[in-house]
């Protein structure tokens, strides 16, 4: 269950900042749908928050806690450092079908997109 | 606003494993990216499979014994149920075309 509705603001802005740098140092990019972008971002702050580690939002645990202390889908994930996999469609290679133009968002637009 | 039925730990047995018709059940989370993508694509196909398919969504955070029990991981994943039995899925942000190529194999 939600505990909390928003994750702080301080945690939000951590993982939009870590966000734009992981695109840039990776050469990857947002989503065309920057709402899928704002909700992921939103996820792992709230990950970060609630387990004090960004696990990724788009997996289905057992055990949270434990998943947390295996590090395999902290973000950036191993899929992600090893081979660009990125199955939330956070980080886009250029090629990829769904992938727009930018490696940044504000914390106004990751707000508009919330649920 | 999504046209598609929650089903939930509760209600699973009754509405997915009993059920007459085939059924799409999308596994889905709040936090989940593109879960926002592929559901747009369940409402079509649940409009255009009326009468063919029972199409629902479950929400993996708040039914986990659900997800569990059927081995989820990736999300959203989306499961095809038949006779009580799960026999198809598809995982990620899927386009209709591929979607509606899965089901239309399990039609009678």
């Amino acid at each position: 269950m939600s505990t909390s509705p928003l994750s702080s603001e301080k945690n939000l802005e951590a993982m939009r900042h870590f966000s734009e740098t992981y695109a840039q140092r990776t050469g990857t990019f947002f989503c065309l749908d920057l709402g899928v972008t704002a909700v992921v971002i939103e996820g792992l702050a709230k990950n970060k928050e609630e387990l004090g580690a960004p696990l990724c939002p788009c997996r289905h645990y057992e055990d949270k806690a434990a998943e947390v202390s295996a590090a395999y889908w902290n973000c950036p994930c191993v899929p992600m450092r090893e081979r660009k996999e990125c199955h939330c469609m956070l980080f886009l290679p250029p090629e990829n079908a769904f992938a727009g133009p930018r490696q940044d968002i504000s914390l106004a637009e990751i707000r508009s997109h919330q649920l | 606003m999504s046209v598609v039925a929650d089903v939930t730990d509760a209600t699973f047995k009754q509405e997915v494993l009993e059920s007459q018709l085939p059924v799409l059940v999308d596994f889905w989370a709040p936090w989940c990216g593109p879960c926002r993508m592929v559901a747009p694509v369940v409402d079509e196909i649940a409009q255009e499979y009326a009468g063919q398919f029972k199409v629902l969504k479950l929400n993996t955070d708040d039914n986990p014994a659900t997800a569990s029990q059927y081995g989820i991981r990736s999300i959203p994943t989306l499961m095809i149920f038949k006779g009580g039995q799960q026999v198809d899925m598809v995982q990620g942000a899927v386009p209709k075309t591929n979607l509606a190529s899965t089901l239309d194999k399990h039609l009678q």
